[in-house]
C-alpha cells in the first residue's frame, strides 16, 4: 500500500511539469506582458522598465525563463506579481483556501444528497420518487453552470434573503466571531448550490444505475437465499458493490468542480483561484497565471490520487494488484 | 410425510401485457436423505423451479400463478417474509452455477461464511466455526483462507467455499444448481464427489440440477426430466438410465458424451428448444421427436404413473 502511494506521488511530478512547461509555452506566444501597460506611463523610464523586466527575466527566451522558474520552485520561491506587488505564494494561499472551501461545501452537498435519493430511486425504480429523482437530474444537467449563477443572482438580488455575489460583507471586520461565521455562511450558500448542482445530478444518476447493476448481480440472489433481510442485503452487499464505480468518478467530479468553481467564482464574484487567474490573466500577471494554473492541475491530480486511494480501499480487487 | 413437495406449480414472466408461462404444472418431491437429479437442456426451467422452493424468483417480473410448495408441509408460496427467512438457509440452502459471481467481490470468504452462521446459528459464529467449515469441504490450510477474498481463489475453491456457506446453517435440503458447469472437466469430479462425500455424512437432501445426463447415475436417487416448463419424465435413477420412457429422455441419454465409445460427435437433439411464449399446443416435444403422431399436436398428455414409481408425460409412453 505504502509503495502504491509513494509511485502514486512520483507520477504527480511529470504531470505538474508538462502543465507548467505548457503554461510558459502558450504565454509566450501571446504579445506582452504586465510591463507592457506600464511603458504607457510617461512616469517610469524605460531603464526603470528594462530592469523590472529583467527582473523576471523577461529579457530572456521563454524556455530560459521557465528553467529560472523551476529552479525557484524547487525551493518553494512561486514569484513576484507586479500587479499585486506581494508574493505570488501569498496571494495563491488566500485565494486556494476560498476556493478549497466552495469546492469542499460543493462535493460534500451534492454527495450527501445525492447519493441517499440515488439509493432511493434505485430500490424503488420506476415509482415516483424514481421518476422526480430522473426530473432533478435532467434538470441539473441541461442547466449551465452560467445560467444558474446568473439566476442564483438574480434570486438573491430579487429577494434579498442572500448577499449578491462576494464571500464576505463589507462590515466583516467589524463583527463578532460568532456573526462572522454566519456571514461567511451566508455568502457560501449561494455558490455552493450552484456549483453542486450539475454534480448531484450526475452523481445521482451513476449511483442509480449502479445500484441497478449491482442488485441484478448473482450475489444478490446468494445473499437472499442465506436468509438475509432485505435491507442488510442492500446496505451491505449492493451498497458496497455500488459506490466502487462511483469512487473513481471522484476524482474526475473534482475536475469539473474546478471547471465549474472557475465560472461560479468569476460570476458571483466569489474570491477564488479561478477568479485570481482570470484577473492574473488580463493583466498579463504571468508568474501568477503559472501558479494559478499549476496549482488548479496540482488539485486535479490531487484529486485523481484520492480517487484512487478511495477506490482501493474499497476493493479489494484493486488493492492487491 | 416428504421434505419438499412442490404441487402443480405454476409460474408466469410478465413482459409488457404479457405474461408468459415459464413453469408450468411443475410436481416435484423430495424425500429425506434423497438426492433428486433435474434434467434437461438449458431454458426449460429448471433454476427457475429451483429458486421458488425458498420463493426467491423476484416478483414482479415473476408472479406465482397456481401450485404449492410444501417445505416440512408448510406452504412457501403462503409464508410471511420473517418466516420465508427462516426457511431460506435454514432448511433450503443453495449454490450456483458460476461461484466467481455468487460471492461477493468485496468482502472476505470469512465474513460471507460468518453471515450465515449469524443468522441460523448465532452461538456458533466463530473463526473456529468457519475453519471447521473450511476444512469440512477439503479447503486446504483453512486459517490462512478464512481472510481471503473470492478473487484469490480459483474457482475450485470458490465453489468449495460456496458449498460450506451452505453448510454453515446445516440445512435439510442443498439445491446445487449446475455446481459444475463453469468448472474444469478435473474440478468438476471433485466437487461431485465432495457432495457426495458431505451428503453421507450429514444426511441432507440434495436437488442436483444438471443438463448432462451423464452424472445423473452416480449422484441420484431420482430423476426428474423437465421440457419447455413441465416435467416430462419422473424416474428411479437406475431405471431411468436403464430404460428411459419418454422419447425426450431417449434423446437426451443419446446426447450423453461417452467416455468408452469411439463416437467423437454427440447427436444433439435436432431442431431448437422452443422459446418462453412460443411452446406448441398439444405435446411440447412434438415438433422434434422422432415418434411423434399426429394426436401429439393436438392434445396436451398428462403426467401419469405408467409403472410403479416412473411417472411419464407421453401420449403413447405404454406403447413406445
Ligand atoms: N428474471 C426473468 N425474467 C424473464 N424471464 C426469465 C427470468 N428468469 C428466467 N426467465 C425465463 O424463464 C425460462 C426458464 O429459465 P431458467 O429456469 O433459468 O432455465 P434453466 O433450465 O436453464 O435453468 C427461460 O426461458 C428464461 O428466459
Ligand atoms: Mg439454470
Amino acid at each position: 500500500m505504502l509503495s502504491f502511494i509513494i509511485k502514486r506521488l512520483l507520477h504527480m511530478i511529470p504531470i505538474l511539469l508538462g502543465v507548467s512547461l505548457i503554461t510558459f509555452f502558450l504565454m509566450a506566444l501571446t504579445p506582452g506582458d504586465y510591463f507592457t501597460q506600464l511603458s504607457m506611463n510617461p512616469q517610469i523610464s524605460p531603464e526603470k522598465l528594462a530592469q523590472l523586466r529583467a527582473e523576471q527575466h523577461l529579457d530572456k527566451p521563454w524556455y530560459i525563463r521557465y528553467l529560472y522558474w523551476l529552479k525557484d520552485a524547487a525551493h518553494g520561491n512561486l514569484g513576484y506579481s507586479a500587479a499585486y506587488k506581494a508574493s505570488v505564494s501569498d496571494l495563491i494561499t488566500s485565494r486556494l483556501w476560498n476556493t478549497f472551501l466552495l469546492s469542499f461545501a460543493a462535493t460534500l452537498l451534492a454527495w450527501c444528497v445525492a447519493v441517499p435519493l440515488g439509493i432511493w430511486a434505485a430500490v424503488q425504480k420506476d415509482s415516483w420518487v424514481d421518476r422526480l429523482c430522473s426530473l432533478i437530474a435532467f434538470v441539473g444537467l441541461s442547466i449551465p453552470d452560467v445560467l444558474l449563477a446568473l439566476l442564483a443572482l438574480m434570486f438573491a438580488a430579487a429577494t434579498g434573503l442572500f448577499p449578491v455575489g462576494g464571500a464576505q460583507s463589507s462590515l466583516y471586520d467589524l463583527m463578532s466571531p460568532g456573526e462572522q461565521i454566519w456571514d461567511r455562511l451566508h455568502h457560501l450558500i449561494l455558490p455552493t448550490i450552484v456549483l453542486a448542482a450539475s454534480e448531484l445530478a450526475g452523481i445521482m444518476r451513476q449511483m442509480r444505475s449502479n445500484m441497478l447493476d449491482a442488485l441484478r448481480s448473482e450475489f444478490v440472489t446468494t445473499a437472499r437465499a442465506k436468509g438475509i433481510p432485505e435491507g442488510w442485503v442492500i446496505y451491505k452487499h449492493v451498497l458496497r458493490n455500488a459506490i466502487n464505480p462511483l469512487l473513481t468518478i471522484f476524482g474526475y467530479s473534482l475536475a469539473g468542480l474546478l471547471s465549474g468553481a472557475f465560472i461560479v467564482e468569476n460570476i458571483m464574484a466569489w474570491p477564488g483561484l479561478g477568479r485570481l487567474t482570470m484577473e492574473a490573466l488580463s493583466a498579463k500577471d504571468y508568474p501568477l497565471v503559472v501558479a494559478g494554473v499549476v496549482m488548479a492541475a496540482a488539485l486535479l491530480v490531487i484529486g485523481n490520487f484520492i480517487a484512487d486511494l478511495l477506490l482501493a480501499w474499497s476493493d479489494p480487487r484493486i488493492r492487491l494488484k | 410425510m416428504p421434505l419438499l413437495e412442490i404441487k402443480n406449480l405454476k409460474l408466469d414472466f410478465i413482459a409488457g401485457d404479457k405474461s408468459l408461462r415459464a413453469v408450468d404444472d411443475v410436481s416435484i418431491t423430495i424425500n429425506a436423505g434423497e438426492t433428486v437429479c433435474l434434467v434437461g437442456e438449458s431454458g426449460c426451467g429448471k433454476s427457475v423451479t429451483a429458486l421458488s422452493i425458498a420463493r426467491l424468483v423476484p416478483t414482479p417480473p415473476a408472479r406465482y400463478v397456481g401450485g404449492e410448495i410444501l417445505l416440512n408441509g408448510r406452504d412457501v408460496l403462503k409464508m410471511s417474509k420473517t418466516d420465508l427467512r427462516g426457511i431460506r438457509g435454514g432448511v433450503v440452502s443453495y449454490i450456483f452455477q458460476d461461484p466467481s459471481a455468487s460471492l461477493n467481490p468485496v468482502f472476505r470468504i470469512g465474513n460471507q461464511i460468518k453471515e450465515s452462521l449469524k443468522l441460523h446459528r448465532p452461538e456458533k459464529a466463530t473463526d473456529e466455526e468457519v475453519i471447521r467449515l473450511l476444512k469440512l469441504v477439503g479447503i486446504p490450510a483453512p486459517e490462512s483462507r478464512i481472510k481471503d477474498y473470492p478473487h484469490q481463489m480459483s474457482g475450485g475453491m470458490q465453489q468449495r467455499v460456496m458449498i460450506a456457506m451452505a453448510l454453515a446453517s446445516e440445512p435439510k435440503l442443498l439445491v446445487a444448481d449446475e455446481p459444475t458447469t463453469a468448472l474444469d472437466v478435473t474440478i468438476q469430479a471433485q466437487i461431485l464427489d465432495l457432495l457426495l462425500d458431505l451428503k453421507k455424512r450429514m444426511g441432507m437432501s440434495i436437488l442436483l440440477i444438471t443438463h448432462n445426463l451423464g452424472i445423473v447415475g452416480d449422484m441420484a436417487d431420482r430423476v426428474a426430466v423437465m421440457y419447455a416448463g413441465q416435467v416430462v419424465e419422473m424416474s428411479p435413477a437406475l431405471d431411468l438410465l436403464r430404460r428411459p420412457l419418454h422419447p425426450y429422455t431417449k434423446a437426451l441419454m443419446n446426447s450423453v458424451p461417452k467416455l468408452s465409445s469411439n463416437l467423437q460427435r454427440l447427436s444433439a437433439i435436432p431442431g431448437n428448444v422452443p422459446t418462453l411464449g412460443n411452446f406448441p399446443s398439444g405435446c411440447r416435444f412434438y415438433p422434434r421427436c422422432p415418434s411423434a403422431q399426429p394426436e401429439c399436436a393436438n392434445t396436451m398428455p398428462q403426467l401419469v404413473e405408467v409403472e410403479p414409481n416412473r411417472w411419464v408425460r407421453c401420449l403413447y409412453a405404454k406403447s413406445l
